[in-house]
């Protein structure tokens, strides 16, 4: 029996971080893939020269040749460009559409039985690139977003309440971005509903600081955007995979249907285990709530208008 | 590091002491007095320490003294409850044990946070906090949270969800009327009975109702105690890591929930100083009165002790 294997495509900070969080878990080998080769060989030596004080004994290999990812358990997308200043978001996404076809044709030649995590922006567009170019089963491709999301408001919670992290669940819908539907009533202390806990005004401001959470920690950094948060929730999902976890928590997944939604990629909670996405869960929404999830459906099938205006297979 | 001692080195003592081992997060004293038990558990866990890898230190004693100046003192001794056994012979046996304890408890370590694990448990914990004079924020009860880990496993398994997600408050005695919130037993925030059903769902509280029973039966000789001793290692995480984790534990109530002067589980946030505030799970109306009805039966079973004890 083969130890699992799990690759990072796109060494920058969110993928090596992730690498150390999958590293810490003890979990899988790790290979990260760039085209800064000399950079994420050096990565990979670090988190080496750390493993006899934190324990992880596992294989941590940097390259900058896919054929790498050779037979991976679980390939993780974080490959593409950050959006620049002056950039607009159609320039975004044609350089990133490029790269995660680029990245995903690889996958299919060289880890064809992976599970695809997609964590590069525009998510939910991506996540249609990734899926289209390996062609891979609609299980075995989804997005990291949800679950960053609401790791944030989790946090926001137990920070308000004075309680552990660890007591704090939350459900955040919807596609990446501004278009988020975080839901209170989802959203628990020790299971207690916050709804019970607080009151409506307390509420907004920590879903509207949620859906803004990207935004402030770009504002403090200047330069740069967050990537502990964005890499602890993809090793969370790599976790879940790797270890058959079956894990119920929001993520970007291909919906044919479900909450009236079809052939769109977008946030709504799944149980992730061995076989990537197992089972999308169905809640019964308000009218506010399914209101609010539909307008951001909306905005991520423009998205994909806007992809499929210059995308083709070839 | 902080120093837990733990009083009785039976199943639930020592399994209690191998799971703060393994949290790396306190060190740990054994007191029994069958003379060498303790000294022997805590070699025995310490030799497996390099393989480990424990921060901690344990150690065993046959004298209470050693827990002096203790941070936090837990109450495992006296016996087990036999199958079919009246509960009021267990208490009859029992209090005799706790009162000594904590008259030693209050001289040796006068801050330490006081956790009962001796059943009947309620009973034992308004003892204990009466015998030491503590504020009652200092002397907690292992009840709720045992009942709540057992809940959330067989959920868990009836959804087809890891254990770690499933979160499920129960509170009232640690008897047969305790009483599981519903709406907080949720996957992932998602209520469970969205995945399973109202009928289900009963019948999976029903089931960890009798959960302990289940266990005694089946082991014949001996009480669960991998699961209360992890429930024990877990508040006392929360006490030495300060970890504001809510959790449903035994507290002497005084107003809260509508109940004084009893000890029964609610949900609190556990800190370094005990229970740093009881937290209202904002209970529907039908479930108030189902909990008001379970503690009314718990007093007149406290009354009833009470009165056999003055008469022994």
């Amino acid at each position: 029996m083969a130890r699992k294997k799990v690759s990072i495509l796109g060494a920058g900070n969110v993928g090596a971080t992730a690498a150390y969080y999958i590293a810490e878990k003890v979990i899988a080998d790790i290979v990260m893939v760039d085209v800064a080769e000399g950079s994420t060989r050096a990565k990979a030596l670090d988190f080496l020269h750390a493993g006899p004080m934190r324990d992880y004994d596992v294989a941590i290999v940097g390259s900058g040749d896919v054929a790498a990812i050779a037979d991976s358990d679980v390939v993780v997308i974080t490959a593409g460009m950050p959006r620049k200043p002056g950039m607009d978001r159609m320039d975004l996404l044609k350089v990133n559409a490029d790269v995660v076809k680029g990245v995903s044709r690889k996958i299919a030649e060289h880890a064809p039985n992976a599970v695809v995590i997609v964590v590069t922006n525009p998510l939910d567009v991506m996540c249609h690139v990734a899926l289209r170019t390996t062609g891979f089963d609609l299980r075995r491709v989804m997005g990291m977003a949800g679950i960053l999301d609401a790791t944030r408001l989790r946090y926001f919670v137990a920070d308000a309440v004075g309680c552990s992290l660890a007591d704090v669940d939350a459900i955040v819908l919807g596609g990446h971005g501004d278009q988020m539907v975080p839901l209170p009533r989802f959203t628990t202390v020790a299971g207690i509903p916050i709804t019970k806990l607080m009151d409506p005004a307390t509420i907004g401001k920590l879903v509207d600081r949620t859906r803004k959470g990207g935004a402030e920690i770009v504002s403090y950094l200047k330069s740069g955007s967050a990537y502990y948060a964005p890499a602890a929730a993809v090793a969370e999902m790599v976790e879940a995979v790797v270890t058959d976890r079956k894990h119920l928590a929001p993520c970007a997944a291909y919906l044919r249907g479900e909450y009236g939604i079809e052939n769109l990629f977008i946030g709504v909670p799944v149980v992730l285990g061995r076989n990537g996405v197992e089972r999308i869960v169905e809640l019964d929404l308000s009218k506010e709530e399914h209101r609010q999830l539909s307008a951001s459906a909306e905005v991520v099938r423009q998205g994909v208008a806007e992809l499929d205006t210059f995308f083709t297979l070839k | 590091m902080k120093r837990v001692g733990i009083i009785g080195s039976g199943n639930v003592g020592a399994n209690t002491a191998f799971f703060i081992a393994e949290n790396r997060t306190a060190h740990v004293t054994l007191v029994d007095i069958r003379q060498g038990l303790s000294t022997g558990k805590a070699l025995d866990m310490m030799e497996a320490g390099p393989i480990r890898g424990y921060g901690s230190r344990l150690t065993g004693a046959d004298d209470i003294t050693a827990i002096s100046g203790h941070d936090v003192v837990v109450l495992a001794a006296g016996r087990v409850r036999k199958p079919g056994e009246n509960r009021i012979d267990l208490y009859l046996d029992n209090s005799k044990i706790v009162t000594q304890l904590c008259a030693r408890i209050r001289e040796l370590a006068p801050y330490a946070v006081v956790i009962n694990v001796v059943e009947p448990v309620d009973s034992l914990t308004l003892l204990a906090q009466e015998t030491l004079g503590f504020h009652r924020f200092k002397v907690l009860g292992v009840g709720g949270n045992l009942d709540g880990t057992r809940l959330r496993y067989l959920v868990s398994q009836a959804v087809g969800v890891s254990p770690r997600e499933v979160s499920g408050l129960v509170i009232g005695p640690h008897r047969h009327s305790m009483l599981a919130l519903k709406d907080t037993i949720r996957v992932s925030g998602v209520p469970a009975v969205f995945f399973l059903g109202e009928e289900r769902l009963n019948a999976l509280i029903e089931e960890m109702r009798g959960a302990g029973d289940t266990i005694l039966e089946m082991a014949q000789h001996s009480t669960s105690y991998w699961a209360p001793s992890a429930a024990t290692a877990r508040l006392v995480h929360a006490l030495v890591v300060d970890t504001r984790t809510v959790m449903s534990v035994s507290v002497r109530l005084e107003g809260e929930y509508g109940v004084t002067g009893l000890c029964v589980s609610v949900p609190a946030v556990i800190g370094i100083d005990g229970v740093q505030r009881i937290v209202d799970a904002g209970l529907s109306d039908s479930e108030q009165t189902a909990f008001l009805a379970a503690t009314a039966e718990l007093r007149a079973v406290v009354e009833q002790e009470k009165a056999r004890l003055v008469a022994r």
